[in-house]
């Protein structure tokens, strides 16, 4: 860890509302009753967050976060930020990193990698003396992280 | 100068017989003896001719009185010298002169000290403390004095003096006496002595608890709840025991729950014993009607095939004294069991550590509280075995006897005769810390350790621990692995919320003292290392998934045996000071010792669950200890960088999660009710601390009850309101042939207007109704619909909210307000239904567009002032018919009683010149009128009494059309909320408004309240939220 405080800072990722319907589904809850089940998503799995590591929401206004990515590039000394978009921001994360190269006249460079995240929901009974215990169910969604970086010169 | 001579000589003259007369003007021969009186010995005056002078100016007509000095223009000298002069006459009275004039000599008059003899340049400050600084002359007259003085102030210090010096009263002994007695009335938690250096006390429910820190940290602490840990003593928390058989148990706690408001006692993932679960409970057999209030529940996991279970129920101290009897009378438990036989009657555990016989050594530990250092284990037990029977408790120990709750000759347990199901009341037996933040899992597990095996081959010389016992039997010992396998993932977990939600994890952990670090850290997650080990991350992910596996919940904390053997043999804090000093490197870990293995629950708190933004925030976990550790515990956790909250804390946490807090917003039960009472009286108080005209008047600002919420009289209104428009606009429809209304809709029912007179207004807890409500409060065209699509909710008509309304006609509904543009909201704030042209304008321009109250008179001032009047002129005529005639002839002219007074019908008029909601002018005026009337026609004597400035008398008004707008609701709590950023409030709303209001709205601004403070004029526009 390199970070001496509070590594759960206001930039966490929200979940973004997700739109894909649950690609796979836990082998216990196939067949769900919209009726006889609550659905609670929990929060995505959070990882350690260095300083250069920016988590885009669609809560937070655009042109703060890409404020915040320009900051750490010029004023916080940092040659690599991390930009990573989960689920419905992986759009604007595209979309901020594209603009911070765009407004450093070529002196950045991007690398994108693609990952699947899991993502846990629970399911609440409605009727929790009978229908039995609470169940969960995992669900995927796409996540990108791309470095933002200055080449090194060679 | 002049007037302090003065002074001087009236004192002189005090003295002087009666039958001296100085008034004549010219006894000549008397003057000449008062040329030089007036000179005391102890006054070392000078005889300077100034003053004289002075006098002699200022008092030209008593020439020849008293004057002192020598005359120079010889006016006081008579001219007309009598002829004779009688010899006896003439010595009698100058006799009686001369022996006035010693005695007033010889006197000292008022406090004249010996060093006031000397001249002002010669007397030194310290003279007075030692009288070696005066002359020697004087010194023996100074030394009296001191004496005197000295005497006289050891008269008074006299009570003071039978309390010991302060050396006595702080040792060990006398100390705790002296807490002790200071705890007989509101009892002390663990804790309370490190809290009572740092928090604020306050005394409530019986009990001493931190209100909020001496230091600021409003900010930290919630930077502590939202990202790192915030540590709260719980233990004043109450818990209630049962035991019996599962069935038995679970028919009778059926009475006392309802379905519909969420899971009950027997909800199949807490009824397992791996998941708490909390319900609401109600008087038993009323279920939707009558709630008492909420409770924390944990089943202990079944041992093997046996259905004897065991519950705890945790709740709020207010809440104890309505639920106790309630349980005793559905588990039918009547007779009370003297503490003794309980023990004996325990169930198998599931490896009955084998104790020390077990009556006498705990009969007194069942009510009396050994907390506090206590002589070293082996020592301790010993001596109680061979002292037997008696209570061995000298002076010197600590002991509280019963609890902030209860009287210490209460029973404690009760058993049942026909169901055998037992119910004891464990209240202060096992403390509760809450821990809430997203890293509270992380500061467990540093502070934490799994319990250190014992390995079984080493004969252990005392076998009165509980620990080696337990160690001896592998399926214990296997238990204890798993359980310490599963604290051990969870150093690798990122936030607590990842864990499900409630779980339970039993475990067992060393003395946590032992590893106390020397300095104060901060606990974070140390999470990359853990990921390495693949085989970990898979049973994390199966942590994640499934929670706690069956049997990890299970914990010896559950036996009472166990806790009192831990309670009894915990190593004193100074026993662990000499080990560390006997250390051979000085700082590194001690050896654990046979007693110090603490059985603990862990208990995980869910965050917030209900609404969409802001998911689980403030979750955390619960910590449950046997009494005795709470020290122990306490300080090695506060060593890992928590922040400690006081109550204000928790009411802060809650209202974050926008879930209401008990007993605050629970008005529709009796601890709520009391509550309400109590923060009325509290409120009242403070204002009539102010000056009177610096109290705001909250008359003029139309506010008619700032210090309480008439929920009832608000609930009435509303439904005569909607039920009055049903019977005119049924009317209107019918002719009309409109299409259907609400009012149409109703008009069938509204004939049964009168026959629910005396119910209660309810809080709709129903989850099916709520969540159609928060559905309906949304606009429909807004973002986030998406998520709650899959539920099939008919949209807002008419025909669906009367069906919902017909069986909740007075029901309020809980709601979150956030304000749209700023605005700080405030306890007791008012919520408004908007005008329409409000909604107009805030769809025009949202920003500069919320209205204001016009300014309210008030009538009962100039009457306040004309009774101040009254009082002061004749006290006891009786004012009322005058009074009352001035007040008609000025403001009144609709109410046509001669004997009611204006303010409360003048009102009206005045106000409604703006009405709120067109459909409701006309219904407004009616509860206007008919409400108040038996008002203001007391005798004279009573008003005056009650009738304080700004405020409104009883009986209040119609509260639902008092001011422009029409009112919905009161919010109970309302601050800036620092976790969305804008002012948020927690109300509650009358449903039948509620619903009329949607009704009227657009569709795309649905769920707009105004919310106006009490002290404000500032209406502000605020999005309504119902969370299901």
């Amino acid at each position: 860890m390199t970070e001496p405080r509070s590594p759960v800072s206001a930039s966490i990722p929200q979940p973004p509302p997700v739109v894909v319907p649950p690609p796979s589904t836990d082998g216990a809850a196939v067949e769900m009753d919209p009726v006889e089940y609550t659905l609670r998503k929990r929060l995505p799995r959070k990882l350690p967050k260095r300083r250069n590591d920016v988590y885009v929401n669609m809560k937070t206004d655009f042109r703060a976060q890409l404020a915040r990515c320009q900051k750490l590039l010029e004023g916080g000394g940092h040659r690599e930020i991390c930009v990573h978009g989960l689920g419905l921001a992986i759009n604007r994360a595209i979309n901020i990193a594209l603009q911070l190269q765009a407004s450093s006249q070529g002196a950045l460079q991007l690398a994108a990698n693609t990952s699947t995240v899991e993502l846990v929901d629970d399911l609440e009974p409605e009727d929790p003396d009978e229908a039995g215990e609470p169940m969960t169910r995992t669900r995927n969604n796409s996540a990108i992280h791309i470095k933002v970086f200055y080449p090194d010169p060679q | 100068m002049s007037s302090a001579k003065e002074r001087m000589r009236n004192k002189k003259l005090k003295n002087q017989p009666s039958s001296v007369t100085y008034s004549s003007p010219g006894v000549g021969s008397g003057s000449s003896h008062c040329r030089n009186g007036g000179e005391g010995p102890s006054h070392g005056r000078g005889h300077d001719p100034s003053p004289a002078r002075d006098r002699g100016s200022s008092h030209p007509i008593h020439g020849g009185g008293w004057v002192r000095g020598h005359q120079r223009d010889g006016k006081a000298y008579g001219q007309e010298l009598p002829k004779a002069i009688t010899a006896s006459g003439f010595i009698k009275a100058r006799a009686a002169e001369v022996t006035a004039m010693l005695k007033a000599v010889n006197k000292t008059t008022g406090s004249v000290h010996a060093f006031g003899v000397l001249p002002k340049h010669m007397r030194r400050r310290a003279m007075s403390h030692n009288t070696k600084r005066l002359p020697c002359r004087l010194r023996e007259v100074a030394n009296r004095m001191l004496e005197k003085s000295q005497k006289l102030g050891q008269k008074e210090k006299k009570p003071q003096s039978k309390t010991k010096s302060r050396k006595a009263r702080r040792r060990h002994g006398n100390l705790l006496l002296d807490f002790n007695r200071r705890q007989r009335k509101n009892v002390w938690l663990e804790t309370h002595i490190w809290h009572a250096k740092r928090f604020h006390m306050a005394k409530r429910w019986g009990y001493c608890l931190g209100e909020r820190p001496t230091y600021k940290c409003y900010r930290a602490c919630y930077r502590a709840m939202s990202s790192h840990c915030l540590l709260q003593d719980l233990s004043y928390h109450c818990c209630l025991e049962l035991r019996g058989e599962e069935g038995l148990l679970l028919a009778a706690l059926a009475q006392l729950t309802c379905k519909d408001s969420g899971p009950t006692f027997a909800a199949v993932a807490s009824l397992s014993g791996r998941r708490q679960g909390s319900t609401l409970v109600y008087r038993a057999g009323q279920a939707p009607a009558q709630p008492l209030g909420p409770v924390l529940f944990l089943w202990r996991p079944r041992t093997q095939d046996s259905t004897h279970r065991q519950l705890w129920l945790w709740i709020h101290p207010t809440l104890k004294q309505d639920l106790l009897p309630e349980l005793r009378a559905v588990c039918q438990c009547s007779e009370a069991v003297p503490p003794l036989p309980t023990l004996e009657e325990m169930p198998p555990a599931p490896a009955p550590p084998s104790q020390p016989p077990p009556g006498p050594a705990q009969a007194p530990a069942l009510d009396t509280e050994t907390k506090g250092p206590q002589p070293d284990g082996a020592k301790a037990s010993k001596r109680k075995r061979s002292q037997g029977e008696t209570e061995t408790t000298g002076p010197p120990a600590k002991k509280v006897l019963g609890d902030g709750t209860r009287s210490p000759t209460t029973p404690v347990t009760w058993r049942s005769s026909t169901t055998g199901i037992v119910l004891s009341d464990l209240t202060m037996e096992i403390v509760r810390y809450r821990l809430i933040g997203p890293l509270s899992h992380s500061v467990l597990t540093e502070t934490l350790e799994a319990a250190t095996e014992c390995d079984a081959s080493s004969p252990s010389q005392q076998a009165c621990f509980w620990w080696p016992e337990h160690c001896k039997d592998e399926r214990n010992m296997s238990l204890h692995r798993k359980q310490a396998d599963i604290f051990n993932l969870l150093k690798g977990v990122y936030s607590t919320a990842e864990v499900p939600s409630g779980s339970v994890l039993g475990l067992t952990v060393d003395d946590p003292r032992l590893t106390l670090p020397r300095i104060r850290g901060k606990a974070m997650p140390s999470i990359q290392q853990a990921q390495e080990v693949d085989e970990e991350e898979e049973s994390r992910r199966e942590l994640m998934l499934h929670g706690v596996p069956e049997g990890c919940s299970q914990s010896p904390l559950w036996e009472r045996s166990v806790r009192d053997n831990v309670t009894d043999h915990k190593t004193p804090e100074q026993e662990l000071n000499r080990m560390r000093s006997e250390v051979l490197v000085p700082g590194s870990r001690l050896q654990p010792l046979p007693q110090g293995r603490v059985p603990v629950l862990l208990v995980q708190q869910p965050g917030k669950q209900a609404g969409q933004e802001q998911a689980s925030w403030g979750v955390g976990w619960d910590l449950l200890l046997p009494k005795a550790w709470g020290m122990a515990f306490w300080v090695p956790l506060v060593y890992r960088g928590v922040r400690v909250g006081g109550l204000n804390m928790a009411l802060k946490h809650s209202q974050n999660k926008g879930a209401p807090h008990f007993p605050h917003d629970y008005p529709d039960c009796p601890a709520g009710k009391r509550f309400q009472e109590e923060q009325e009286e509290e409120l009242l108080a403070k204002f009539k601390r102010r000056p009177p005209a610096k109290r705001t008047n909250y008359i003029k600002h139309g506010c008619l009850a700032p210090f309480r919420c008439p929920w009832q009289q608000l609930a009435e209104e509303w439904e005569l309101i909607v039920r009055e428009e049903a019977v005119t606009g049924g009317e209107e429809a019918k002719g009309g042939g409109s299409s259907e209304t609400l009012a149409k809709l109703l008009v069938p029912k509204a004939g049964e207007m009168t026959s629910q007179v005396d119910v209660a207004f309810t809080i709709l807890r129903n989850r099916k109704s709520l969540r159609l409500l928060s559905s309906w409060c949304r606009p429909t065209s807004s973002k986030g619909q998406r998520s709650q699509r899959q539920w099939a909710v008919p949209p807002l008509n008419p025909a669906v909210a009367a069906s919902l309304l017909a069986s909740n006609w007075r029901s309020l509904v809980w709601v979150r307000l956030s304000l749209l543009s700023k605005g700080q909201p405030e306890l007791h704030a008012q919520v408004c239904v908007p005008a329409p042209e409000d909604l107009r304008r805030q769809r025009g321009q949202p920003s500069c567009s919320e209205p204001l109250e016009p300014l309210h008179t008030d009538h009962f001032r100039s009457k306040l002032k004309q009774l101040k009047k009254h009082r002061k002129a004749k006290p006891t005529s009786s004012s009322s018919s005058h009074k009352s005639d001035d007040k008609q002839s000025g403001s009144a002219p609709i109410s046509t009683s001669t004997s009611t007074p204006g303010p409360d019908t003048s009102s009206a008029p005045t106000i409604h010149s703006t009405p709120g909601p067109p459909s409701l002018s006309a219904p407004t005026p009616l509860p206007s009128v008919t409400l108040p009337a038996p008002s203001l026609t007391p005798p004279s004597s009573s008003p005056t009494s009650d009738l304080i400035l700004g405020l409104w008398p009883e009986p209040l008004p119609s509260v639902s059309s008092h001011c422009s707008r029409v009112t919905l609701g009161w919010v109970s709590q309302g601050d800036f909320s620092l976790v969305s950023g804008c002012g948020e409030a927690l109300g509650l709303v009358s449903l039948p408004g509620l619903l009329h209001m949607l009704l009227g709205q657009p569709e795309d601004q649905r769920g707009l309240v105004l919310l106006r403070n009490p002290s404000s004029l500032q209406y502000r526009l605020a999005k309504v939220n119902i969370e299901v």
